[in-house]
């Protein structure tokens, strides 16, 4: 027997090669245990249910605020719901990210020539997502086609640009709150789920809050990139549009400040005893 | 060339010191206290290629801390560490693909997915070809008597299973450097057997540098020439397995039989107080003695002097009462530093 060598080179494509197959290895696993798979059908169907009537709630509570329309602001408050929802269905990892921590899981990962968020995503699938996906997207399927918006090459493509900076907003923010497991280690996820309900906020128009809060939605926690500024461009508000331009520098920033946390959190980790 | 070299490695964590009760609770949020506990307290180690080296020392000497800065999951506090040229922590994905690791409690494979499947995630991490990757498959799944349970998912495996798809596991991709933490632990013998001489395959055939901590001295005996002893984060011994036994067995047991009782066993050894003399039952007698300080032959000549003797035999210590009583500290390690030490350090 001889050794062979290897290599390692992580290309963009490699990476994508990467998560398909880990996803699709965990989707089969889920598949492969029936019984759990029909508890999980029963479940989807369920939260359908309750997505309708949910949605029912939602309609009668969304109101026309500060010049912006009904179907505007809902476009908003799906948006918040569908990132969610892909957050869970398809990097439900960064959730787990605590128990990684905690039990020393995190060893694994680090012997392994992959990146660590690659394998930090791939960690587990939420199905429950595919509720959030259905809903948010119906209800955006349904703002888009009531509002009227002047469809180009131009804004086809920015639209698409901005709600893939959204997405990515949203991920970022979930890693970076998730990173905090290295640091607080008893309160459970309190902290990161502090940090997602922030995610409420931007469920409105950040027009009606405080100077403070705009700030803080745009700059600090920038939720307003998931919903608020897709809004604007898509719905052609001028005083806000040109934020759009901001959208993949947001995703650019949050993304950078969860990769630096996890760099410093991987430095203080510290596995666990046999 | 060497493969491993540490100088002054460090790991020192810091812990929490809480008060109990609630009352401790509430002010250790005010108040943190810690204090640092050095798990790796400057170790200098090198590793030459395709060396076998037994890591051991008692819980909590720091074995597992050091292998995990080894292999590129805990960042060193201080010193320096290269592996195969890298820096582990650093340069973590070229440490990766040079080395194998077991952690024997915890499985690196999938748990919900088939072994089979594992693999073949494995090969795609790692990058390796396919026809170097169906030689290993098979030379592993036969070697390690994969067959009947390489289609089930790893949590369905016993013990002794995913022990041996672990290690088929870690050495998929053909490491230079194989780390393995406590690979026999909780294992029957016919398991351990099996790994073990898939091990050695290993280190024959490719050279496989291989680093293990273990409790097992069957392991470290089958497996290890080079015996490193690690106590409270420090290297107390490092050397040749033979060079410890050469120079810590001066210890001898000599079982007697007699035909009679002794006259006066107080007498005996009066002049030799290190004697230890224990009566194993009626007319028999266990002695242990130094043997540098006094031979068999006197021991059995003062014997023969007081009562007859039916039949004698004498007990070499094996490597596991020696290696325990380094940990306690009982075996002058001054003795063991002047000779085998200073041998393997000059080799």
């Amino acid at each position: 027997m001889t050794r062979t060598t290897l290599s390692v080179r992580n290309t963009p494509r490699r990476i994508l090669f990467l998560y398909r197959r880990l996803f699709g290895q965990q989707l089969k696993a889920i598949l492969e245990y029936s019984s759990d798979f029909y508890v999980m059908i029963g479940a989807a169907a369920f939260t359908q249910i309750v997505g309708f009537l949910f949605l029912w709630v939602v309609f009668s509570r969304i109101p026309v605020i500060q010049g912006w329309g009904f179907w505007e602001v809902a476009f908003m408050y799906a948006m918040i719901y569908f990132s969610e929802g892909v957050g869970s269905l398809f990097f439900e990892g960064t959730w787990r990210m605590l128990r990684l921590v905690n039990m020393g899981e995190l060893d694994r990962y680090l012997v392994r020539p992959m990146p660590i968020v690659l394998q930090i995503f791939c960690t587990g699938i939420g199905m429950n997502g595919i509720g959030n996906i259905a809903i948010g997207g119906a209800i955006i399927g349904m703002s888009l086609y009531h509002v009227d918006i002047d469809w180009s090459i131009t804004s086809v493509l920015s639209a698409l640009v901005v709600l893939a900076s959204a997405l990515a907003v949203r991920i970022g923010i979930n890693l970076a709150a998730n990173c905090s497991a290295f640091w607080i280690r008893t309160s459970g996820n309190a902290f990161p789920i502090m940090v997602h309900n922030m995610g409420e906020f931007a469920k409105y128009p950040i027009t009606i809050y405080s100077l403070g809060l705009q700030l803080f939605l745009a700059l600090g926690v920038p939720f307003a990139f998931v919903s608020f500024v897709p809004a604007a461009v898509l719905f052609g508000k001028e005083d806000w549009a040109a934020y759009g331009w901001l959208s993949p520098l947001a995703a650019a920033y949050v993304f950078g400040i969860a990769l630096l946390l996890l760099r410093i959190g991987l430095r203080r980790y510290e596995s666990s005893g046999n | 060339m060497s493969l491993i070299e540490a100088k002054g490695l460090r790991k020192v964590f810091r812990q929490a010191v809480k008060e109990p009760g609630l009352r401790g609770a509430v002010k250790h949020l005010f108040t943190q206290r810690y204090v640092d506990k050095h798990a790796v307290d400057g170790i200098d180690l090198t590793i030459r290629e395709g060396e076998t080296v037994a890591y051991v020392g008692p819980n909590g000497a720091g074995k597992s801390t050091t292998i995990k800065m080894l292999s590129g999951v805990l960042v060193p506090t201080s010193g320096e560490l290269r592996v195969d040229g890298f820096v582990p922590h650093k340069q973590r994905m070229e440490n990766a693909v040079r080395i194998g690791a077991v952690f024997g409690q915890r499985t690196q494979l999938w748990w919900d997915i088939p072994v089979r499947e594992s693999l073949n995630l494995l090969k795609d991490i790692y990058q390796v070809p396919e026809d170097a990757f169906r030689r290993n498959l098979d030379a592993f799944v036969e070697l390690l008597g994969m067959e009947e349970f390489i289609h089930l998912s790893a949590r369905k495996l016993s013990l002794g299973q995913r022990m041996r798809a672990d290690l088929a596991a870690a050495l998929l991709h053909d490491p230079k450097i194989v780390y393995l933490d406590e690979p026999t632990i909780g294992l029957d013998v016919s398991v351990k057997q099996k790994i073990r001489s898939f091990i050695k395959q290993m280190n024959r055939d490719k050279g496989t540098t291989l680093l293990l901590t273990t409790h097992d001295l069957g392991d470290i005996e089958d497996l290890c020439e080079r015996l490193v002893i690690i106590d409270h984060g420090r290297i107390i011994y490092d050397g040749s397995l033979q060079a410890v036994k050469d120079a810590f067995a001066r210890e001898r047991t000599i079982h007697l039989q007699l035909g009679s009782e002794l006259a006066e066993p107080s007498l005996l050894f009066s002049d030799l107080p290190e004697v230890g003399m224990d009566r194993t039952g009626p007319y028999r007698l266990a002695i242990r003695f130094d043997r540098f300080r006094i031979t068999a032959s006197e021991i059995v000549k003062r014997i023969i002097s007081q009562a007859d003797v039916a039949d004698f035999h004498i007990d070499e210590p094996n490597i596991e009462s020696i290696i325990r009583r380094v940990y306690e500290g009982s075996l002058d390690l001054e003795l063991a530093a002047e000779s085998p030490v200073a041998a393997s350090r000059e080799a």
